[in-house]
């Protein structure tokens, strides 16, 4: 008798309650965050870079809110708040590891699903367009929020821990909020904006290359065309974007390019390109269910 | 009884092509294989039927509509497509394990589930490793697994037979023919090759230019044109002689080797007739059959006009 005719004597139709079609995209969405735990490089190794930033920002804004600083700070003859400046400057690095995560998650992950055929995978089971993109994105945006996210939302907590008093406290919380909001446009910028660079086209490799050279190059470009033009166009530079909301929200005034972005400009580039990416995403999703099952006919 | 599909004036144009014109149809069996040439509207049948395209018409599968029910009709049906649809990175019990939570499974279910689908498939040895170096023979299993994790009760098989070596072809159509005793699922077999029809299914769908051109049994798809007068025999000796007596008692003879010949009756006679010319003629009957065709000569008859057609577009429509 084999291993197989073992098996049927104990095997029975399944009876049981099947999840609802519309929880779907939570079995995707956990199928993305397992897929990229699996080794080092995708996650892991850049959630650690995450950390060491976290953690240098977190002995930065420690020391920072010593007598030293503080001493410094009146000397100035100015409110420098250094310690308040912290929290925003780290936007910078968060945006660098961001950006890495964002390549090797995110903007492949369409074009693979197109090139392995996974989509007939997918669709030839109670799964929706819908439920792909929700899952999908879902599933990016827990990865990417544990860096573009935690990390601020960690220092904002470290900052009212360091008050000196309750009444600090209490005028220090919005920062908390700030911190938040931050970290939700830095989540969305490196979780959707890939992911529809990655739905653009039908090769992992090219699908990479192409987010990598936009928010690279175009983003010096739209750097380069601000300076001579207006600093609205700036915010086609998304990390710039993040930086000078970053900045601006914490009002910390630096002589930096990024801070000449205006904010609203930067949030409506910021989601305008998330919306986009979308949309992309969707219509490449839709696409392929017509398509994948059964053939090409 | 309910048919495991039932298909009524389904139609399906994608702009001025028509993918399948008004079909009316029953389909019923254990292993059905669906056939019919490239662009006969096989892929588009199967979508309608997974609820995935919109239609004109009805089509039914295990008793529900499809075009309103075509998440719950997915839930219980198994699809094993063509080409490579597995997820890169994943061991097969990683991948069975997702194929089921995503049909609905609970996750310990799921994996339960995806063990016994691959030990059924043949890969209990080999389903901790990764998909992406396993070899063809390896990966349709893997496919089929997948197709079975949920517990479907019908189950499309979408060419499985595909990029096989002899050995793992016999192996797969062996997994195919026991499934509906081992699992009690019916099955849906889309092929173009015509001995793995003959070999594994008992029901046939021919398909042609969107048309279903016959539903029934392979006997009776072999046998649609044969009749009882139509015979062959096998002689120990001289299959000239008996063909030449028979020719003088009125029946119309081929032969086809020296042992061998068919033979048509003459309206009134009966198989009885051969033995008593062979008796007469001092020629010894070996063998006596009804002429049946086969599947293939079956195919290419009830598809009649097997020309090249003209290019319809249907193949590479969306």
């Amino acid at each position: 008798m084999t291993a197989g005719q073992i098996h049927d004597l104990g095997y029975q139709r399944y009876v049981g309650s099947r999840r609802g079609v519309g929880t779907r995209w939570s079995v995707i969405m956990r199928h993305q965050i397992a897929s990229a735990w699996r080794g080092w490089w995708r996650f892991k190794l850049w959630l650690i870079a995450a950390a060491l930033a976290t953690a240098a920002a977190a002995a930065l804004l420690y020391l920072a809110s010593g007598s030293l600083f503080r001493f410094l700070g009146g000397l100035s003859g100015q409110q420098i708040r250094f310690a308040d400046g912290v929290l925003p400057l780290s936007t910078w690095l968060y945006c660098k590891v961001g950006f890495i995560v964002s390549l090797t998650t995110a903007a492949t992950l369409v074009a693979g699903d197109v090139q392995s055929g996974a989509f007939t995978f997918y669709f030839a089971r109670s799964v929706r367009p819908r439920d792909y993109v929700i899952g999908t994105l879902a599933g990016l945006c827990v990865l990417i929020a544990m860096i573009m996210l935690a990390g601020p939302v960690l220092l904002a907590g470290l900052r009212l821990g360091l008050s000196d008093n309750l009444d600090q406290v209490i005028a220090l919380l919005p920062i908390v909020a700030k911190a938040l909001a931050i970290g939700a446009l830095g989540t969305l910028v490196y979780a959707a904006v890939p992911l529809g660079f990655s739905a653009l086209i039908a090769n992992r490799r090219n699908a990479m290359a192409l987010w990598a050279t936009y928010h690279v190059v175009v983003g010096w470009m739209a750097q380069g065309v601000a300076f001579v033009t207006t600093p609205e166009v700036g915010a086609l530079d998304l990390s710039a974007a993040l930086n000078a909301v970053s900045l601006n929200l914490f009002d910390v005034h630096l002589r930096m390019t990024d801070q000449s972005i205006p904010t609203s400009a930067a949030v409506i580039s910021i989601l305008g390109h998330a919306a986009a990416a979308i949309a992309v995403v969707s219509w490449r999703v839709r696409d392929a269910q017509r398509t994948g099952v059964g053939g090409s006919s | 009884m309910t048919a495991v599909i039932e298909l009524d004036r389904l139609a399906k144009r994608y702009g001025a092509i028509t993918a399948l014109d008004d079909v009316t149809a029953a389909v019923d069996g254990n292993i059905i294989g669906l056939l019919g040439p490239n662009g006969a509207g096989k892929s588009t049948l199967l979508k309608a039927l997974l609820g995935l395209v919109p239609y004109d018409g009805r089509a039914r599968v295990l008793g529900l509509d499809a075009a309103t029910r075509g998440a719950e009709i997915r839930d219980r049906v198994g699809y094993m497509p063509e080409h490579d649809a597995l997820l890169a990175g994943m061991s097969a019990v990683e991948l069975c394990t997702y194929a089921g939570e995503l049909s609905g499974l609970p996750r310990t279910e799921a994996l339960q589930r995806a063990h016994a689908a691959l030990y059924y498939a043949g890969l209990e040895e080999k389903r901790y490793q990764p998909i992406d170096g396993y070899s063809t023979g390896m990966k349709q299993r893997v496919k089929l697994a997948q197709a079975l994790v949920h517990d479907p009760e019908l189950l499309f098989l979408d060419e499985p037979t595909n990029g096989l070596d002899p050995r793992s072809r016999e192996d797969m159509l062996d997994l195919i023919v026991e499934l509906p005793a081992r699992r009690g699922c019916a099955i849906v077999l889309s092929t173009h090759l015509l001995p793995d029809v003959e070999r594994v299914c008992d029901h046939a769908v021919i398909m042609h230019r969107g048309g279903v051109r016959f539903v029934g049994t392979i006997d009776e798809l072999r046998g649609a044109r044969g009749r009882d007068s139509e015979l062959f025999v096998e002689v120990k000796a001289d299959a000239a002689g008996l063909a030449d007596a028979l020719t003088a008692a009125g029946a119309s003879c081929r032969v086809t080797s020296p042992v061998a010949l068919q033979v048509d009756l003459p309206a009134s006679a009966t198989t009885l007739l051969v033995f008593q010319v062979a008796r007469a003629a001092g020629l010894q009957v070996r063998e006596l059959g009804v002429r049946r065709e086969s599947v293939e000569a079956a195919f290419l008859r009830v598809i009649g006009d097997a020309a090249p057609e003209p290019v319809r577009g249907v193949g590479g429509a969306p």
